[in-house]
């Protein structure tokens, strides 16, 4: 007997005022799963993620107008030029955050994140821009303008942004 | 005046969060149906261009779905283009259909939208496909998401200006209430402040009703010259002319954090609402246009979009939209037809359904519970990510 090896349901639409349709009221459905696996290159910024393995914090700077950009930026977008390599201290500021209740499970990493977490938007001392990650520490006690520092973790990981997060300076 | 493209008619399916009776194709045959009953065409045989408006491969499971899509509904073989711009699709496919018309490529084109964002996936599927059009890397790997940042933007906004969650939870009721009038709307409610703050934390400050909707859905508007709408389309002539009169667009840097030190507000919207309030004459917006869909993809999102349009000065969103300003019977009605938050938003479709509810406004066809009386200018406000891409379209009404 022949059949449909994905899960199947058939349901029948009910036409309505509007009989357009009505021969078309049969409809079938499939559940299918489709996976893709990559070969993802950091490019240019790998030096930033290899550098968290040595415990240390990575920024570039722009050599015509001095901004530091973290995360890095290879090309300063402003001046067109290559930038450098500067290490931070990897202390810094909250501007902003948000208090997050459920994880996208983007990859095993964030899958294994107990919610809610803090997603926050850090001024580290010496950069000009901020970057983004987790912070963890207890969504209550978060303000705007506390100080933190970057954590390195020891546990393996799967994505190595995940080699580091923030945690509240005591 | 000769070239500025006018609208000849448009089409939409309901939204829905699951159209199980509909794949792409079928949603798009029912919205370009409903624009022939519109406009009061037999076919399309005389439209020389078609334009496709879809954000997404993934929930489509399909590349080349503008070729698909084209064929589908008979435009072959006219030439074809396919717009993608993130949330900001349907409204920078129009606006690029605006420059086709002006340029003389063509006379009259299709711009068909649509997109399957509903339950075909889970939520969590559509969470991992949304974050993809975060920063790879830096964004989306530390399980970011533009709840998340749309969020972190809020709390800015909240701390520096002193806006508050029950300002914002009043555009969550106000536009879900709008959408009991419009009968194509995914969402109505009736809903008070007090249900918006008792939902459940989603992304805090937001909370899920602040949170706009998944949904299946196609849109579809035919602009042309005015020379070309009157040798083709009776109907056009026996209501007032509407015309596409002005657009802008502007751009900001992807991730929230390299703007720094703004935090609060969308430099990409205001820079798209001055090229258009240039092209258009207006220099007060708040009264000189009468009726504007903004992009609610989260409640306080209305709150900076009303300050970035100037329609009142930054910091005073919040407690403007609180005072009613912007409800239907307010001094500048917005989001009339539910918006995101109770219309939805199929995002390719989502910007030429502001667009559709505008020229309803301006020809007086709205649902009489959501007419604003005597609309002769109308704006959309769309954006994508959070506004690193943003559209500002306007269009008027001329009898």
């Amino acid at each position: 007997m022949p059949d449909v090896k994905s899960k199947k349901d058939i349901l029948q639409i009910e036409a309505g005022e509007d009989s357009l349709w009505a021969d078309f009221g049969q409809v079938e459905r499939l559940t299918l799963s489709l996976t893709q696996t990559y070969t993802h290159t950091l490019g240019r910024y790998s030096r930033f993620f290899i550098e968290l393995e040595n415990q240390r914090f990575m920024a570039t700077r722009c050599g015509r107008c001095q901004r530091v950009y973290a995360p890095p930026r290879p090309l300063c977008p402003d001046c067109l030029c290559p930038t450098y390599w500067v290490e931070l201290a990897g202390t810094g500021t909250v501007q902003t955050f948000s208090v997050q209740h459920f994880s996208p499970g983007s990859n095993a990493d964030v899958a294994a994140l107990k919610t809610p977490y803090v997603f926050a938007y850090v001024l580290l001392d010496g950069a000009s821009t901020l970057f983004p990650h987790l912070l963890i520490a207890d969504p209550a006690q978060v303000t705007v303008g506390m100080r933190v520092r970057v954590h390195y973790v020891q546990q393996p990981v799967e994505h190595p942004i995940h080699l580091i997060h923030f945690i509240p300076v005591e | 005046m000769k070239r500025v493209p006018v609208v000849v008619g448009i089409g939409m399916t309901r939204f829905a969060a699951d159209r199980p009776d509909c794949n792409p194709r079928d949603l798009l045959t029912d919205a370009v149906l409903a624009l022939l009953a519109d406009a009061q065409l037999q076919d399309l045989k005389a439209v020389q261009h078609g334009l496709c408006s879809y954000e997404s491969d993934h929930f489509n499971k399909q590349m080349t779905l503008a070729a698909i899509l084209h064929d589908q509904i008979g435009l072959t073989p006219v030439p074809n283009v396919r717009i993608e711009g993130g949330g900001a699709t349907g409204a920078l496919a129009l606006r690029t259909a605006w420059a086709y018309v002006q340029s003389g490529l063509c006379d009259s084109i299709l711009v068909y939208g649509c997109e399957t964002n509903g339950r075909g996936v889970s939520s969590q599927t559509a969470n991992q496909l949304f974050a993809l059009s975060a920063d790879f890397d830096w964004e989306m790997m530390i399980g970011g998401t533009y709840t998340g940042f749309y969020a972190a933007m809020m709390r800015a906004h909240m701390q520096r200006y002193g806006t508050t969650a029950e300002q914002f939870a009043h555009v969550a009721v106000r536009n879900r209430r709008n959408a009991r009038f419009n009968p194509l709307a995914q969402k109505p409610m009736e809903l008070t402040i007090a249900d918006v703050l008792a939902s459940r934390p989603v992304a805090e400050p937001y909370r899920l009703l602040d949170c706009s909707l998944l949904s299946d859905g196609a849109a579809v508007m035919l602009l042309a010259t005015e020379e070309w709408a009157r040798a083709h389309s009776a109907k056009f002539t026996a209501r007032p002319a509407v015309y596409f009169s002005a657009t802008g667009c502007g751009t900001d840097t992807m991730r929230l954090g390299d703007r720094y030190p703004e935090l609060t507000n969308f430099r990409a919207k205001r820079a798209a609402a001055q090229q258009a309030y240039q092209m258009a004459g207006i220099t007060d917006p708040l009264h000189q246009i009468d009726v504007a869909e903004l992009y609610d993809s989260y409640s306080g999102v209305e709150i900076q979009a009303v300050e970035d349009l100037g329609f009142v000065p930054a910091g005073q969103g919040g407690a403007s939209v609180a005072s009613g300003m912007f409800d239907l019977d307010g001094e500048l009605p917005v989001n009339t037809d539910g918006g995101l938050l109770g219309r939805g938003a199929p995002v390719g479709a989502t910007g030429i359904a502001q667009a559709a509810e505008i020229a309803l406004q301006l020809w007086g066809e709205a649902d009489p519970r959501r007419q604003v009386a005597g609309a002769r200018r109308g704006l959309t406000d769309t954006h994508a990510g959070i506004a690193t891409l943003s559209v500002v379209n306007i269009f008027e009404r001329r009898d």
